[in-house]
């Protein structure tokens, strides 16, 4: 049996560390919290600076977003899972271009974290409704060239929360949704700035055999 | 009437002294030249005056200048004794050219009359001393003459001042006529649009009143939510925010939150700018679908300069068919309803 997952919670509210840590204990199989705190030097330090995922507030303390130590976690390689109170689709995308792995908002619910942590843990991106959002209408210069197909499946994501629900509108499989939307990610994490989770990701789309060697 | 008056003055009056004392005029060919040049004046002003325009300004300074001169030669072509008398048939005639050419300007017309008056008793004056009978006469000639035109000048400004007035007053009632026209149509406009933009409401408190719409059942209740959630969506049209569409998309979750179902809402992309009657098309797919949904819904709006994406998805069923501008798309399956609603920016 492989070994349980683990991760550091970053966030300065106590309630949410704990909710966190609830959650992810709750999944199948449980994901164990191995730090929290409300700094980040707990993902640096002790038990936290070994843990498999960081799950991370982007607004310590402040209404600025704390860029700056998601691009240190990301640059040292660590799987980092953006937890933000604001739906915004700047800072989102911003988040994925410094090498997060996932940028879920806090009114998304238990599923989509215990989702991402896990997604993270395998180097694996994984795309909320929101995020699909903001990749959906984000109209940048330098944003990946996305198949129609792609383009529909995340916006139908985006409106519907159920990869069921887009798979059988659009007559395809819940599993192609997943790779649509992942394949999606690797394009986004080829451009832009270089992160060693990015290129972490990219690596493991080749081996899932999302995308060929060709295609880099 | 003026160029009439000057015209016929010229041919009526002025011709037969002319004729009569032709031989006794020093040249006799000056007083024609200075008649036929008048004459030519008069029937350059007529192109302007017949077709109701005003003379233009290097028009009414030229002819001005050229019938001033005209006079003078045809006064200095006089005999002598003829100073105001029945041979000097221009004096008379020129102020009847300069009320033609400088009516719409009354101070130059006065300088030209009294050049005019100035220069024709400056000749008379210099063409020898004149005997006391013959200034009493040439008095009386002048006085005559320039206060009758003199008359006719401020009776020109009188009818022209009235004319004025008379024609702002006109204009002035026509545009209130307009104005009032306006108000009655936006008036009845509003009328109807409200009971359009009620929708559902009217029918359903006529049938509420009269019996026919039991609120017990179901479906009443469902058509009370739907026009609930209708003037609530009308009434956030008309507020003043900065994004409209998301402001009149809430407006629509408010009523369905009050009935207890969980909406939860999600917006991505910048403010696109859209016209009222797209926005009232784009929401009603949400207002349908959260009306008939039973326990949970989720809204989108999602918005690129190409494209504005209104989405549900409810736990009902709901149908609703779009516009031309706005078509709507659905889809169901498993008790969820997915509605979506386009509309592309010019």
């Amino acid at each position: 049996m492989a070994t349980r997952v683990t991760a550091v919670v970053v966030d300065d509210h106590p309630a949410v560390r704990a909710g966190v840590t609830y959650w992810l204990a709750g999944g199948d199989p449980p994901i164990d919290v191995v730090a929290e705190g409300e700094d980040v030097k707990a993902a640096w330090l002790g038990a936290g600076a070994d843990a498999d995922v960081v799950i991370f507030d982007l607004h310590l303390g402040g209404p600025a977003p704390a860029f700056g130590d998601l691009r240190r976690l990301a640059e040292a390689g660590r799987r980092v899972v953006v937890y933000s109170m604001r739906a915004d689709d700047e800072v989102a995308l911003q988040c994925l271009e410094l090498g997060a792995l996932c940028y879920l908002t806090k009114a998304e619910g238990a599923g989509h974290l215990v989702e991402a942590t896990r997604a993270a843990a395998q180097d694996r991106p994984y795309t909320p409704p929101s995020l699909a959002g903001a990749l959906a209408g984000d109209r940048s210069e330098t944003r990946p060239a996305l198949s129609a197909r792609e383009a529909e499946v995340l916006v139908e994501w985006f409106q519907s929360e159920s990869k069921e629900f887009v798979a059988h509108r659009l007559g395809i499989s819940a599993s192609t949704v997943n790779s649509h939307l992942e394949r999606i990610r690797v394009k986004y994490a080829r451009i832009g700035r270089e992160a060693p989770t990015k290129a972490a990701l990219v690596a493991r789309a080749i081996q899932d055999g999302l995308i060929g060697i060709d295609d880099l | 009437m003026l160029l009439g008056v000057t015209g016929i003055i010229q041919l009526g009056l002025g011709i037969a002294p002319l004729l009569r004392h032709h031989s006794s005029y020093r040249p006799p060919v000056a007083a024609d030249l200075a008649y036929v040049t008048l004459a030519g004046v008069t029937a350059l002003c007529a192109l302007w005056v017949l077709r109701r325009k005003p003379l233009p300004r290097s028009m009414a300074a030229g002819g001005t200048l050229v019938v001033l001169a005209a006079s003078s030669a045809a006064t200095a072509a006089l005999p002598p004794d003829a100073f105001f008398r029945e041979p000097h048939w221009s004096f008379g005639l020129v102020g009847w050219h300069l009320l033609v050419l400088l009516a719409d300007r009354p101070p130059a017309l006065l300088t030209a009359l009294a050049a005019h008056t100035a220069a024709s008793v400056t000749q008379f004056l210099l063409g020898g001393a004149p005997t006391r009978t013959e200034l009493g006469d040439a008095a009386i000639v002048l006085f005559g003459v320039t206060v009758f035109q003199l008359a006719i000048a401020g009776l020109i400004r009188l009818l022209d001042r009235r004319a004025g007035e008379a024609a702002a007053a006109a204009a002035e009632r026509e545009r209130l006529a307009i104005r009032a026209a306006l108000a009655a149509q936006a008036g009845r406009d509003l009328r109807t649009g409200f009971a359009e933009q009620l929708g559902a409401t009217l029918p359903l408190l006529a049938g509420l009143a009269d019996g026919t719409v039991d609120p017990r059942t179901p479906d009443a209740r469902a058509r009370c939510a739907l026009a609930a959630a209708q003037l609530r969506r009308l009434f956030a049209e008309n507020d003043d925010v900065p994004d409209p569409l998301v402001h009149e998309v809430t407006a629509c979750l408010d009523v369905a939150g009050r009935r207890g179902i969980v909406v939860t809402l999600a917006v991505s992309g910048d403010v696109v700018d859209v016209p009222a009657p797209a926005r009232r098309d784009l929401t009603a797919p949400v207002l349908t679908a959260l009306a008939a949904a039973r326990t949970r819904a989720r809204v989108s709006v999602l918005r690129t300069p190409e494209l504005v994406r209104v989405a549900v998805v409810a736990d009902g069923s709901a149908e609703v068919t779009g516009s031309a501008a706005v078509p709507v798309t659905s889809h169901s399956r498993d008790g969820q309803t997915w509605m979506e609603a386009r509309w592309r920016p010019e």
